[in-house]
């Protein structure tokens, strides 16, 4: 089941708006995970790097290949998951909760609503 | 574009819930539902089914060999049928169109499987060079045969349990065999792409594929896709075309010798004649043999080449990554990804696989032919340089049945140097203690059977620790002196005469004229043998290179032979190179094919007339029958062969005599020996013959003795030679009892073990054994930890691979022998006892150390020695003297 709750990119990330704070916490879709296969390792980014929307922040790799994870919205790394890495099975149980990648402080939490929400994003998997 | 192909295996993929990927025009499964790691993990611990059917096949009849040694870079010459090997299918410039692997199941048929990515391209290739070989007949049979590849620990067990008729091919890589399995033909060969010691292909007509897919995975194999099969070659090191092979990433061609595998699929037999490459690949190789030697003046042949990679740092490198070495590039990544493993815990042969799983950063990289192992390297990876190092493996498969994964840490450890101790005295309290306690536990608390080994009478045990050990006596024969002994040192009157005496007890023993006693090992014995024939054989010239034994008729390793009579043992040095199979020039005796212990004596004929031996060596380590010397002898005066006939007795050198073997009434012209086995005496060797002065082959001997003395020994470990003379004396005034009671013992004790339910191994018509010898299977790769069990218990014995087993490490069966107990008095219902004990380890079902231990103090005494009143004075006068 996909969370109602959260916006989406084509590319597969996920993104939730913490209340008022201008956080905006960032994951991978179960979709995404399930096609990645096994994933092996995640490269997080820095906090304090920049980021911008659309742009790859953090590299994710399955024994078959490595691919990019892009942001959803512009601004600075405020957290990551440090445990992820350690972890990775958490991919598996928790893709919308445990299996965080990163929090970005947004520039703009505007950026958000260009994003998909779940029942376009639930269309595209269909497609 | 043209339609996908699916192999008859499709709807099996398909219904497993595969992901189905366009491979090479075909549609085949990449992963299975459980993923990659999964399937790579499985096949490392239990077994893996690969679909391998969308790989050419291409099958030779007619004159095909001088084609196929054309356009091949292997020496296909070198195939017996049974037999198949890797190799390449080189162009002109020493560059890989393909690799490849041939097969020769039939006289007549090569059968050659080669990438499915360039099966085309490989047809047009031989199609290009096929019209200048008349009657050469090449087809395509990729779509009628189909191919399957079991791989892993479990994958014996799983093809054998589907097998109707018909033998697994011999447990050796590249062998091949005939089965039926689903009551169809079923070709079967120990070859693979996994880097698994246990490892099998087999090539069956497409309409029974699926069946047979279903029989394996009912068995237990688990369906593996082509990301596990990349991920476990590249494990493995194995080259992949198009990472490894053929054009590297700047488009410029990758020598063949670039690739470590090219020094086996690579020749440069006269048999193969100019082939295709051969001029660029000879340059290669000399550039790759300068290149082992430090050497880089040639490098312009071989400037870079294909090395196992481990990355240290965090990343995974991946195909076309850079790498650097002091920040200057020198390659780059061809094949890389994150590999998973089992962790082993516990050391050396007791190492085990757990539970836990790893993953490890690995690639292959082509980087400059500079580069050593152990070099630091850094590796791009989106980049930033991650920290990796040159390795010489990731994996070794030479501990069947399981492939190990070797993590570079573990490979350049430094090793501790030894420290300095300043308590040298408490030392030797220690070791003295350690040395009652050792003994005590050995002699008194454990049953002893090891067939090997011997524990010699107090007598001769007291005599090797006095004088003369420790002194020298060097000697030879004169002919100036009429063949005087002359000896160099003085003093040595009492051991010349020692000497002398020796010689005569086992002139009588044997049954001979000559023996050579100064070689201080079974080993040394064999060794001095060969290199005398060497000797011999060249002596009409001396002033060219000496040529080797042109050929050596021996019992192979598997099948019981003797290490010392093996190219990797003693006769390393001495035996010639054969130019057809470019390998030690040795062939084996057949063997029955319902009892591979005994030498199947009328095949003999034929090996003798077709391979013409100037060395026969019988004797076997695991023996449990009668050597056949009189036939062979036989036979080779027949035929008139111009050969020494030698019969190694280590084993079997206390049983010589009617119950047993008389080797030299029987024809043997040497016997070499160790004198510890079933024999009495202190650890040493002995050479043998029967040649007089006036025999053609006279000169031999006398090679022989000068190549104990002085090419073997200087000081010939006078003490133990006293021993020896004990222990003849002991053997000749004893033997018929001793003789009579170790081979009644060693039937009642192999007949009890299989009266237990137990699987003893061998000829039931003759009660399993003629010898000292019992052996028992106890099941598959089981035999180091039953051993274990047995020893943990008091019951001290020897593991052994089989004869169907592919390594110590596989070996399922114990070797045992009775000699040294029943020296010590064990009876025909002490074996049975014994066996009971056995049983009950064997099938876990109760401990019986304490049993064991008081069973031992029961046979303490030793027989078939010396004793009396008249012996104590002096005795204790020795024990006075030490």
């Amino acid at each position: 089941m996909i969370p109602q709750e959260l916006r989406y990119l084509e590319s597969h990330e996920w993104a939730k708006l913490d209340g008022g704070s201008g956080i905006v916490t960032v994951g991978l879709s179960d979709y995404a995970i399930e096609q990645l296969g096994d994933i092996v390792f995640l490269e997080l980014p820095a906090v304090g790097d920049k980021v911008v929307k659309g742009s790859e922040f953090c590299t994710i790799e399955s024994v078959k290949a490595a691919s990019d994870l892009y942001a959803p919205v512009s601004g600075e790394i405020a957290e990551v998951n440090d445990e992820l890495p350690e972890n990775l099975d958490l991919f598996k149980t928790g893709a919308y909760e445990d299996a965080w990648i990163a929090r970005i402080k947004a520039d703009d939490i505007a950026e958000l609503e260009t994003l998909m929400n779940a029942e376009d994003y639930e269309n595209l998997l269909k497609e | 574009m043209d339609q996908l192909r699916k192999t008859v295996f499709y709807d099996r993929h398909f219904q497993l819930g595969a992901k189905i990927v366009d491979f090479a025009g075909w549609e085949m499964p990449i992963q299975y539902s459980k993923g990659i790691v999964h399937e790579h993990l499985a096949t490392r611990k239990t077994a893996g089914l690969f679909d391998v059917s969308h790989m050419g096949r291409f099958v030779f009849r007619g004159d095909s060999l001088p084609f196929l040694q054309h356009v091949l870079s292997n020496n296909a010459a070198a195939l017996d049928v049974g037999q198949s090997q890797y190799t390449f299918i080189p162009n002109e410039t020493g560059g890989a169109i393909d690799d490849a692997y041939l097969y020769r199941f039939t006289e007549d048929e090569y059968l050659l499987v080669v990438n499915a990515s360039n099966r085309q391209k490989d047809w047009e290739h031989f199609e290009s060079l096929i019209g200048d070989f008349e009657s050469v007949e090449m087809s395509d049979r990729t779509e009628d045969i189909v191919m399957l590849s079991v791989q892993g620990p479990k994958s014996k067990q799983i093809v054998s349990s589907l097998i109707e008729a018909g033998p697994l091919p011999e447990p050796m890589r590249n062998r091949l065999s005939t089965v039926t399995i689903n009551s169809k033909e079923v070709l079967v060969a120990r070859t693979g792409y996994t880097g698994e010691p246990v490892c099998f292909e087999l090539f069956i007509d497409a309409a029974n594929g699926p069946e047979i897919w279903d029989l394996l995975t009912e068995a237990g194999a688990e369906p593996i896709g082509l990301g596990a099969r990349d991920t476990l070659r590249l494990e493995a090191g194995l080259p992949l075309y198009g990472h490894e092979l053929g054009k590297d990433k700047y488009e410029r061609e990758i020598p063949i010798f670039a690739c470590e595998l090219a020094k086996f699929a690579v020749s440069f037999s006269s048999l193969k004649g100019n082939f295709v490459g051969r001029d660029a690949l000879s340059k290669q190789f000399a550039a790759f043999r300068k290149i082992k030697d430090g050497d880089y003046s040639l490098l312009e042949y071989l400037p870079q080449m294909i090395r196992p990679v481990a990355v240290s740092g965090k990343g995974i490198a991946r195909q076309g990554s850079g790498v650097f070495t002091d920040g200057k590039e020198a390659g780059y990544v061809t094949s890389g990804t994150m590999v998973p493993y089992y962790k082993y815990v516990g050391e050396g042969l007791f190492s085990e696989m757990t539970e836990e799983k790893k993953m490890r950063s690995v690639c292959l990289a082509l980087v400059d032919s500079d580069i050593a192992d152990g070099d630091r390297l850094e590796i791009e990876i989106r980049g930033k340089k991650t920290d990796a190092v040159v390795v010489p493996y990731h994996l070794r498969g030479e501990a069947p049945p399981y492939a190990r994964p070797i993590v570079y840490d573990n490979l350049f450890k430094e090793k501790e140097s030894a420290r300095v101790s300043d308590d040298l005295p408490a030392k030797a309290l220690t070791l003295l203690n350690k040395t009652v306690d050792n003994t005590r536990w050995r002699q008194s608390e454990c049953i002893n059977l090891i067939p090997s080994e011997q524990t010699q009478s107090s007598m001769s045990r007291l005599i090797s620790i006095m004088d003369p050990s420790g002194r020298y006596a060097e000697h030879k024969a004169v002919k100036a002196f009429s063949e005087a002994e002359v000896f160099y040192y003085q003093g040595t009157d009492f051991i010349a005469e020692v000497e002398r005496l020796l010689a005569e007890q086992m002139q009588i023993y044997l049954g001979c004229m000559e023996i050579e006693a100064r070689v201080i090992s079974g080993q040394m014995a064999n060794a001095a043998v060969f290199s005398s024939l060497v000797d011999y054989l060249n002596r009409s010239n001396r002033k060219i290179e000496p040529r080797r034994i042109s050929r050596v008729l021996n019992h192979h390793i598997i099948k019981g032979g003797h290490l010392s009579a093996q190219p990797m043992g003693a006769l390393h040095d001495f035996v010639a190179h054969d130019p057809t199979t470019e390998r030690a020039a040795v062939v084996n005796f057949p063997v029955l094919p319902d009892n591979p212990y005994k030498v199947d004596v009328a095949a003999c004929q034929d090996v003798l007339a077709e391979y013409k031996p100037e060395l026969i060596i019988l004797g076997k380590s695991l023996v449990l029958h009668r050597e056949p010397v009189a036939e062979i002898r036989s036979m080779v005066d027949e035929m008139s062969l111009d050969c020494v006939v030698m019969y190694d007795m280590a084993h079997v050198l206390g049983l010589v005599g009617p119950y047993f073997q008389e080797p030299f009434k029987e024809g043997a012209d040497i016997v070499t020996a160790s004198t510890h086995k079933t024999f009495f005496g202190t650890q040493r060797g002995i050479i043998a013959s029967n040649f007089h002065r006036d025999d053609h082959k006279w000169p031999l001997w006398e090679t022989v003795c000068r190549r104990a003395f002085p090419g073997s020994v200087s000081n010939h470990h006078l003490g133990t030679l006293l021993g020896l003379l004990m222990a003849a004396y002991e053997m000749n005034h004893f033997k018929d009892e001793y003789q009579k009671k170790v081979i009644a013992n060693a039937k009642a004790f192999a007949l009890a073990l299989k009266n237990t339910g137990l699987d003893v191994a061998g000829d039931a018509g003759i009660d399993y054994t003629e010898t000292h010898q019992v052996v028992l299977n106890v099941g598959y790769s089981k035999g180091p930890q039953i051993a274990r069990l047995l020893e943990d218990n008091n019951i001290i014995v020897n593991y052994q691979a089989s004869p169907e087993e592919e390594g110590f490490t596989a070996a399922g069966c114990l070797r045992m022998g009775v000699a040294e107990m029943t020296r010590f008095g064990m009876q025909e219902k002490d074996f049975q006892q014994l066996a009971q004990l056995i049983c009950d380890l064997v099938n876990g079902t109760k401990s019986v150390k304490e049993e064991v231990t008081a069973f031992r103090k029961r046979f303490t005494n030793m027989r078939y020695c010396f004793s009396g009143e008249e012996f104590t004075p002096v005795m204790e006068k020795l024990y006075q003297l030490i």
